[in-house]
């Protein structure tokens, strides 16, 4: 070396330190942010680490990207061990791997993921500068420049010191390395070999150290610090069911998020997590309608408040005041855009929780007042009324006239089913006739079943959602006390969202009990025998409701339910896991719906309508028939596909003469 | 004394319509009572309003600057001056904002009771029956009041023709009360309904939506339907008030007063104030889920569907049948 | 700067009211009752001034079954001070209002009183109007939004047609409020149970009597069901075709 070693050591320590203040400044606000507890299962948690890292399942969803993801992890993990060997080399000269195989096994794992590595960042150039898919607008397109930039200066040096390397000869791992081998023959058909090759070798020895020495500094504020934080924010990932949402801390400073420094450590990590690879954004209903919602956007914009709020430079870009995370970093319209239907969750690979930080600042904004006038009207008769729909709790039952049988009271005789009937089947007109149709099956069928009739308030599960939670603890704790003074087996529901509040919230606050989706118990007694639909042949496709699907894994009962009717189900290409929201979650429906490009529910018809063949789409959530129903209108499509429940296909399908066989 | 004293209110194109009727509503009950009918003009220029008063027994002025345009404190003095001086049994005053201003604060100066939102008025005995609108006209109350009293009258719940009359009663000049030198009140600027793109008193056909519309996304059917029957859309109070269509589209007691040959009410209930600006419509058609709902009081023709369903089915018809 | 601002509750109109046995009044245990909008109106609208000029803001409100918890919505929303105060027999029309806060306003030293237009039961006449003539102070009514300016209050009234005048008036005044500069704002349920458990509402005594109205009601009921309206039955497809069918002949459409 021509610089003394010491000097060289110096520098390496020096940016090494001044690496260490940047992650130290990027990463303290966690040190003193709110709780979340995350340490329980770690079996659990770190097979799942195993599955998602090592797996890359979730990656492989996009097999382009998660191929050339593959690749470049692959040799991040393979060339630890020339980073290892480099740095023994800097501190003690003669440090070498080859106790271990460095350089047999190991040589050879560095030559071939060196080149991987190179397709990988390759792959990932052509993608982002060529093919341009849409959920990279809006991502920090010069940070991948400069890591891709980087990434790529240091395989090549790497190759380059070893071909060097090499071409000094008598190097013990050059039978091991082919592709450097490989590149040495042609550097000496160029003329440098043997002892000229030296300072060449030196030379791309440090140019690799220089691009590690620049980049470690600059991950700190690079999206490419995932390297450091995906792993934990994958261990301490939510085990829990994610329909239940975190509560309001009674004592704690404020409600909900209106700062960064009200953020949990958790929710820090999640924004450090992000590699702003916007499929989140791909599947966001919101962002699809042409609302200013992306998740991915909201990630980004929130870590770099949370990033850089305190430079002055952001001080100054903003004429001299700090930022508002409410109101000048995350706009209300963007919170507010939301419908909940955690799409963005399914589909990230670092597992980021988008929705319940989207919760925590409403959270805030309730708090504030800060919500639109039908918002507001719909929780004000929430309050008043325990209905969005400013009617009458009495009125809630009114459906049940003209059925031509009564229907049990729950709250004064035991009954076998309880069904919690929800606002929108029991207040909607549209609805109502369908609340009807499975009153009516399940009479037929001789099910022991009651309802609440006035006693019954709305769930409070959008309620939550929006962020009123004394809203919410006060219907929730009406209803559980009303259940708790009724005497049944089990609870069904053909409410989803109702479904999601019984079964994953309510337990939280004392109320635990058996729920099932109504397509469940139709389900039940048609294998039961206590229902015998004639095979009704028809092509129909089917919408998974974000509610009984992604939050229940509600998927398979509505499915064997159709097949037991005989129906051909054609599958939308966004269906299961991967259903497209209708647009009413969140509170959603409760608020202004103009100012979108295309409404979710529009975009839904269209993609069922151009199945070609099939004419129904069928639905198992009230909220979905209002918001279909009125997008067939839209979207002029009224001769070409009939929205329909399940409910409906059941009850076309049991034929009068049927006798109902009593349930046991 | 025995007598009808009638407050006339003015607004910019002269004796406010509201007036007339009341007017006539005096004229009614002038031969049950006894007594001259006397109405009251206070403005700066009080004589051009009274020529159109032929209807009444004599008309009583007061003339002053502050008294035009309209202030609520002038008008107030004025009235209670009037009242105290010509002491007439009875007292009645159309259900304005004006009305609002002066009725109740008038009866409690002159200690007389006054009686709100009449929509009927007879004589009976040594006192006044009269039957009022409340809760939303969801309940009427008849009452009996032994005069000296005040009324106030609903817009559009009495003839109007019995107002009208040509010729020119006497005039009696009444001194300005020296409250109007001592004035709390000024008038500091006046605005006109916001220069809007639309005039819906002079469509002839209106598709009206209220709160029954439930969220503003679903004014669209409705929208569609008036583009169906070439009509104009046209909003209650609470629809405006919440931001979902301009003011200028709001038909109603504080909107504006409409006319049209056809009038379709998609999710209004009919509370008092909007019936006031529609109820002269030619052919009302209702839609409203709630068959108790007030509104089919003054329709032609009622539907209990829901309008989620009925509106597209009318839009659709009515596009069919071109 | 001291706004009073004086709120009742009337019948829930979402319901049907009820007529007593008599059938002269409502049945009061009945009815289901609920804050006056116009009041919330006039709430939001002193809040409004509050912000402005920093103003203390005392809400009042007669003796009724809940008030408790419109004052402690009211204090919610940021109010400073709640007084309730008893009326002879409890009733609460206008006059009796009128006549038992105006002790307790002249006590607070209101500088401007706000209260709602007008109520869905003012048989009697509006409570702003009354309060005003008996305490000789200016008033306008059917305001649609107020600015504080010195020792004077200005602010929009609205007539028919939209037709709009701005008035300067001194205070002391009484307004009629119809609608605030805003919609009134939102108070989260948890600020509300906040306030229950840790806010007091002051009372005032009971004023004089105050004799009884002079008018008598003799009968209370539903409207006469004079319907005029032909309702049309059947699916929501019938009805359009009963409705186009109608228009034709009315010679609306079809011509």
């Amino acid at each position: 070396m021509a610089v003394p070693a010491i000097l060289l050591l110096a520098l390496v320590a020096a940016v090494l330190l001044w690496s260490g203040t940047r992650y130290w400044r990027v990463l303290r606000p966690l040190a003193s942010a709110a709780p979340e507890h995350r340490s329980d299962h770690p079996g659990t948690r770190l097979r799942g680490v195993v599955t998602e890292v090592g797996g890359h399942t979730r990656l492989f969803e996009v097999p382009y990207s998660g191929t050339l993801h593959a690749l470049i992890f692959g040799g991040f993990v393979v060339l630890l061990t020339a980073l290892v060997e480099e740095a023994g080399r800097l501190v003690a000269p003669g440090f070498s791997l080859d106790a271990i195989g460095g350089s047999t096994w190991i040589a050879l794992l560095q030559d071939v993921f060196e080149v991987a590595v190179l397709v990988g960042v390759c792959m990932a150039a052509y993608n982002r500068w060529a093919r341009r898919p849409a959920r990279f607008r809006g991502s920090n397109q010069r940070d991948a420049a400069v890591i891709l930039a980087l990434i790529f200066c240091e395989m090549v040096s790497l190759l380059l010191h070893d071909a060097f390397r090499i071409g000094q000869g008598g190097d013990a791992a050059a039978g091991w390395q082919p592709v450097a081998s490989a590149l040495a023959r042609l550097i000496e058909v160029a003329g440098v070999h043997d002892a000229a090759a030296a300072p060449w070798a030196g030379a791309f020895f440090w140019a690799h150290v220089t691009a590690l020495l620049v980049f470690l500094p600059y991950i700190a504020t690079s999206k490419h610090l995932h390297i450091a934080t995906a792993v934990p924010n994958l261990y301490f990932r939510n085990l829990g069911p994610r329909g239940a949402l975190r509560p309001v801390d009674p004592g704690g400073p404020a409600v909900g998020v209106g700062e960064v420094d009200q953020l949990s450590w958790k929710q820090m990590l999640d924004l450090y997590a992000c590699t702003e690879c916007g499929r989140c954004q791909d599947a966001c209903p919101a962002f699809a309608a042409g609302q200013p919602l992306s998740p991915k956007v909201l990630i980004m914009d929130v870590r770099n408040h949370l990033r850089d709020r305190g430079r002055s430079a952001t001080r100054k870009a903003a004429g001299g005041a700090v930022p508002q995370l409410l109101g000048d970093v995350v706009r209300d319209e963007t919170l507010w855009a939301c419908t909940t239907c955690t799409a963005c969750m399914e589909v990230c690979p670092l597992h980021i929780e988008h929705v319940p930080l989207i919760v925590d600042m409403r959270r805030r904004l309730v708090e504030e007042g800060r919500m639109e006038p039908p918002l507001q009207d719909a929780l004000a008769s929430l309050a008043r009324h325990g209905n969005s729909f400013n009617r009458s709790e009495r009125a809630r039952s009114a459906w049940t006239r003209d059925l031509g049988f009564p229907v049990k009271d729950a709250r004064t005789e035991p009954v076998d089913v309880l069904w919690f009937v929800g606002d929108y089947a029991a207040y909607d007109p549209r609805v109502q006739e369908l609340t009807r149709g499975v009153a009516r099956v399940l009479h037929r069928a001789g099910v022991d079943y009651g309802i609440l009739y006035e006693a019954e308030r709305n769930s409070g599960n959008d309620v939550r959602r929006v962020g009123e939670e004394g809203l919410f603890e006060q219907l929730a704790r009406h209803n559980i006390e009303t259940l708790g003074r009724c005497s049944f087996r089990r609870i069904m529901t053909a409410d989803p969202h109702s479904l999601n509040a019984l079964a994953q919230e309510y337990p939280g606050m004392g109320g635990r009990y058996p729920v099932l989706h109504y397509t469940q118990l139709l389900l039940e007694l048609v294998e039961r025998g206590a229902l015998a639909p004639a095979p009704h042949p028809q092509v129909v496709t089917y919408h998974d409701p974000c509610y009984l699907g992604r939050y229940n894994q509600g998927y398979d009962a509505p499915r064997r339910l159709l097949e037991r009717l005989g129906v051909t189900l054609h599958e939308m290409p966004r269906c299961r896991e991967a259903s497209f929201c209708c647009g009413a979650g969140g509170g959603r429906i409760w608020m202004d719906d103009s100012g979108q490009t295309e409404r979710p529910s529009e975009s839904r018809i269209r993609e069922a309508v151009a199945l070609g063949d099939a004419h129904r789409l069928v639905v198992a959530c009230p909220k979905d028939m209002v918001m279909f129903t009125a997008a067939v209108q839209a979207t002029g499509m009224a001769g070409r596909m009939e929205v329909v429940d399940v409910i409906e296909l059941v009850e076309a399908s049991l034929t009068p003469e049927e006798v109902a066989v009593a349930v046991a | 004394m025995p007598g009808i004293l009638v407050y006339i209110e003015a607004d910019p194109g002269g004796v406010a319509p509201v007036s007339f009727e009341v007017l006539g509503a005096a004229r009614t009950l002038a031969p049950h009572l006894g007594g001259p009918v006397e109405a009251l003009v206070a403005a700066a220029d009080p004589d051009t309003l009274a020529a159109a008063l032929g209807a009444a027994d004599s008309v009583l002025t007061v003339t002053d600057p502050s008294l035009t345009p309209y202030l609520p404190e002038a008008h107030r003095a004025a009235l209670e001056e009037a009242i105290r001086v010509r002491q007439p049994s009875v007292v009645l005053i159309g259900g304005t904002s004006a009305g609002i201003d002066l009725a109740a604060g008038a009866a409690t100066a002159t200690s007389r009771p006054l009686v709100a939102y009449c929509t009927a008025l007879r004589v009976a005995g040594q006192e006044m029956e009269a039957e009022s609108q409340l809760y939303g006209g969801k309940l009427v109350a008849t009452t009996r009041t032994a005069p000296p009293a005040i009324f106030s009258l609903v817009a559009g719940c009495f003839p109007e023709a019995p107002g009208h009359a040509p010729g020119t009663a006497p005039r009696i000049a009444l001194p300005p009360p020296a409250a109007l030198q001592r004035l709390r009140t000024r008038l500091v600027g006046t605005g006109a309904a916001a220069a809007g793109t639309v005039d819906i008193t002079k469509a002839e056909r209106i598709v009206s939506v209220g709160r029954g519309i439930g969220a503003p996304g679903d004014i669209d059917l409705a929208r569609d339907l008036a583009t169906a029957l070439g009509a104009e859309l046209g909003a209650s109070r609470p629809v405006v008030d919440s931001g979902w269509l301009p003011k200028e589209r709001q038909v109603g007691k504080s909107g504006m007063t409409v006319k049209p040959r056809l009038y379709v009410a998609v999710g209004i209930s009919g509370a008092p104030e909007h019936l006031e600006g529609m109820r002269g419509a030619g052919v009302i058609v209702a839609i409203n889920t709630d068959p108790g709902a007030p509104i089919f009081q003054v329709a032609t023709y009622g539907s209990t569907c829901d309008f989620g369903d009925l509106l597209p089915a009318l839009s659709a018809r009515l596009t069919a049948a071109g | 700067m001291r706004i009073a601002v004086i709120m009742k509750q009337v019948p829930d109109l979402v319901e049907d009211v009820e007529v007593d046995a008599r059938g002269t009044a409502i049945d009061r245990d009945g009815v289901r009752w609920t804050v006056n909008e116009f009041d919330g109106h006039a709430l939001e609208q002193a809040m409004l001034l509050k912000e402005a000029v920093g103003a203390e803001v005392t809400v009042l409100a007669v003796a009724a079954a809940g008030i408790d918890q419109v004052l402690f919505a009211a204090l919610a929303r940021g109010a400073d001070r709640a007084i309730v105060v008893p009326t002879p027999e409890g009733r609460t029309d206008a006059p009796r209002v009128a006549a038992a806060l105006a002790p307790a306003l002249t006590e607070i030293g209101a500088d401007l009183v706000l209260t709602g237009v007008q109520a869905a039961d003012d048989l009697h006449g509006q409570l702003g109007p009354i309060l005003a003539a008996s305490l000789g102070w200016p008033h306008v009514s059917v305001v649609c939004g107020a600015e504080l300016h010195g020792s004077a209050v200005v602010v929009q009234q609205e007539y028919s047609g939209g037709r709009t005048a701005a008035l300067e008036v001194d205070l002391p005044a009484v307004l009629g409020v119809q609608a605030a500069g805003r919609p009134p704002r939102y108070v989260p349920i948890s600020r509300l149970r906040q306030v229950i458990a840790s806010a007091t509402i002051g009372s005032h005594a009971p004023a004089a009597v105050v004799p009884a109205p002079a008018t008598t009601v003799t009968r209370l009921a539903a409207p006469a069901q004079e319907s005029l309206a032909r309702m049309l039955e059947g699916s929501a497809d019938d009805v359009a075709r009963q409705i186009v069918e109608a228009l034709h002949e009315h010679g609306l459409v079809g011509v």
